[in-house]
C-alpha cells in the first residue's frame, strides 16, 4: 500500500515536455532574476568577515581574484540560458547546478544565509540529474527527425514532484521553525507588531503599510496566526490539491506583504511558484496539434541523445 | 489507448511497473534522490540545523520584545555624523546581512581586533563609491535601541546609542 502510494505520487507517467517545460520556464526565470548578479564585491572584503557555510568550508578564505568570479557568472548566466533553450543540454545544466551553487552560496559565506536562493540551487541540481532535455530543445531541432516523438515516463515525473515538494517544505520548515524558536506566543498580536515596526528601522521597506497596520491589534493578531497557519498547511498541501491551491495563494499573498511591509524580496521563489502552474495545458493550447510524445528506450543517465522512432512499446511487451 | 485514457488509476500503476522493470537502475537511482533530498531537507527542519542550500528557514521565528537593539554605522564627515546603510554604502554588503556579521565578530574571540579589521574594510569599501558620498574622516558603530510602538516612523532617531567601535582614516590607510 505504501510502496504503491508512493510510486503513484513520484513516478505516475508524465510527458517529456511535463518537464521540458518546467525546465524552460525554471531556467528562464532564473536567468532574468539573476541577470544583474555580480559577485565581483565579494573579492574585496577582508577575510575578517569569512564565515564559510556548507562546501565553502573547503576554501581557506574567500576569493581574491575578481576576474575569475567575473568569468565564472557569465558562464553561469550563459548556462542558464541555454539550459532554457535547449542547447548543449546536458553540459549546459550541469554548469549552472555546480557554478549557481558556488556563485548563489558565496555571499552566505560573510555573516547571513539569505534563504532566498537555496531553493533556485536545489532546482537546478534536480533539473540536473533529471531527463528535462528529451524535448522542446534546440538540441533536438538540430538533431532529430521532429516527427520522432518519445513516450509518457515515471522519468518525467519525479523531478518535478520533488521540486514542488521541496518548494512547499521550505515554508513548512518556516513555519515550524516559528513554532520550535518561539512557541505559541510567536502567534501574539504584540510579537508581530515588534516584527513589523523593528524592520522600519533595521530594513528599508517600500511603503510604510507596516508602521500603518500595527496600528491594528487585531489586525496584528490576523496576521500572526494566518502565517502560521499558512506556512504548516504547506505539508498536507503536498498531498491535497484542492489545499494547495490555497496554500500558494496564501503563501504569494503573504510574500507579496512581506516585500511591502518589510523590504523582504523573494524574487527568487517566483520559479518555485511557477512549477504549480500547468505550462503542458498552456503549451498544447498554444500548439495544439503537438501530442503526448512516447519515451526514450535508453536510461535517463545516458549520454544518448537520438530517439527511437515512434512506436507502442507497452503493446511490443 | 488515448493519452485521456490512459490516465486511468489501475493503468498508471501497470504502467509504472512496465517502465519501472526496463529501467531498474535508472529507477533506484531516482528513489535513492528523492530520498536523500527528503532525509536532509527532514533532518534541517527538524533539528534546526542549516546545509545550504537545504535550511531549516527560522527567519523571523523568534519572539520580539518592544525594544529592538540593532548596529548602525555612521560615518564621520566634515559636516558632522551621517548615518550609513549597507546597500547604498558598503555594497556588496546589504544592511541585514552587513549587521549580522560585525554582531558575529562582535562576540567572537578577539573580537574587538576583528570589528577594528572588519570597520577598516568597510571603510575602504565605502571609499570605493566614494563619488556618490561625503568623504569620512572616521566610521564608527553604534548598538542602537528603540522602543517600538505604533506611530513611529522610520527616520526617528534612537532612543539610546552606544559606541562599539571606531576606525579612523589614518587606520583605514594604515591597514591598505
Amino acid at each position: 500500500m505504501i510502496v504503491e502510494s508512493w510510486r503513484r505520487y513520484w513516478f505516475t507517467p508524465a510527458t517529456a515536455e511535463h518537464l521540458a517545460l518546467v525546465r524552460v520556464i525554471g531556467c528562464g526565470l532564473l536567468f532574468l532574476i539573476y541577470l544583474p548578479l555580480d559577485d565581483r564585491g565579494w573579492t574585496q572584503v577582508s577575510p575578517v568577515f569569512w564565515m564559510p557555510i556548507s562546501a565553502f568550508r573547503i576554501f581557506a578564505g574567500p576569493p581574491g581574484n575578481a576576474a575569475l568570479i567575473g568569468v565564472l557568472q557569465v558562464l553561469w548566466k550563459i548556462s542558464l540560458f541555454t539550459s532554457a533553450i535547449g542547447l548543449v543540454s546536458r553540459c549546459s545544466m550541469a554548469t549552472a547546478a555546480a557554478l549557481g551553487f558556488f556563485l548563489l552560496g558565496l555571499p552566505n559565506c560573510f555573516g547571513k544565509i539569505h534563504h532566498l536562493d537555496g531553493f533556485p540551487v536545489l532546482l537546478l541540481i534536480i533539473l540536473a540529474l533529471s531527463r528535462c532535455s528529451d524535448a522542446l530543445t534546440v538540441d533536438g531541432a538540430l538533431r532529430r527527425n521532429p516527427e520522432v516523438r518519445t513516450e509518457a515516463s515515471w522519468q518525467y515525473r519525479w523531478p518535478v514532484r520533488l521540486a514542488q515538494t521541496l518548494f512547499l517544505l521550505v515554508f513548512f520548515a518556516a513555519g515550524y521553525a516559528k513554532l520550535r524558536n518561539g512557541g505559541l506566543a510567536w502567534m501574539t498580536a504584540v510579537n508581530m507588531r515588534s516584527i513589523w515596526l523593528g524592520e522600519l528601522y533595521t530594513h528599508t521597506p517600500p511603503t510604510a503599510l507596516g508602521g500603518l497596520l500595527a496600528k491594528s491589534t487585531w489586525l496584528s493578531q490576523f496576521a500572526a496566526v494566518a502565517t502560521v497557519i499558512v506556512e504548516l498547511s504547506a505539508l498536507p498541501a503536498l498531498f491535497v490539491r484542492r489545499l494547495r491551491v490555497l496554500t500558494l495563494v496564501g503563501l504569494f499573498v503573504m510574500q507579496v506583504f512581506i516585500a511591502l511591509m518589510l523590504g523582504v524580496y523573494f524574487t527568487p521563489h517566483l520559479v518555485g511558484y511557477a512549477l504549480f502552474l500547468p505550462w503542458e495545458r498552456y503549451y498544447r493550447s498554444l500548439w495544439p496539434l503537438s501530442r503526448p510524445p512516447l519515451a526514450p528506450s535508453f536510461p535517463w543517465w545516458s549520454l544518448r541523445t537520438t530517439r527511437r522512432p515512434i512506436s507502442n512499446r507497452f503493446s511490443q511487451r | 489507448m488515448t493519452w485521456g485514457a490512459r490516465q486511468s488509476g489501475g493503468h498508471f500503476a501497470q504502467v509504472i511497473e512496465m517502465e519501472s522493470n526496463k529501467n531498474c537502475v535508472g529507477w533506484r537511482l531516482a528513489n535513492l534522490a528523492i530520498l536523500g533530498f527528503l532525509a536532509v531537507a527532514c533532518i534541517d527542519t527538524l533539528t534546526g540545523l542549516e546545509h545550504w542550500p537545504f535550511g531549516s528557514y527560522p527567519m523571523y521565528s523568534l519572539l520580539y520584545s518592544e525594544q529592538r537593539s540593532w548596529l548602525r554605522l555612521y560615518g564621520l564627515t566634515d559636516r558632522g555624523e551621517v548615518l550609513l546603510r549597507g546597500e547604498r554604502d558598503f555594497a556588496p554588503f546589504d544592511e541585514a546581512r552587513l549587521v549580522m556579521a560585525l554582531e558575529r565578530l562582535q562576540s567572537a574571540d578577539g573580537g574587538k581586533q576583528k570589528l577594528d579589521e572588519a570597520l577598516r574594510n568597510l571603510m575602504r569599501l565605502y571609499d570605493r563609491r566614494q563619488a556618490r558620498g561625503l568623504p569620512l574622516r572616521a566610521l564608527r558603530l553604534y548598538a542602537v535601541r528603540w522602543v517600538l510602538r505604533p506611530g513611529l516612523e522610520s527616520f526617528q532617531p534612537p532612543q539610546e546609542r552606544i559606541l562599539v567601535a571606531q576606525a579612523t582614516r589614518d587606520d583605514a590607510e594604515a591597514g591598505r
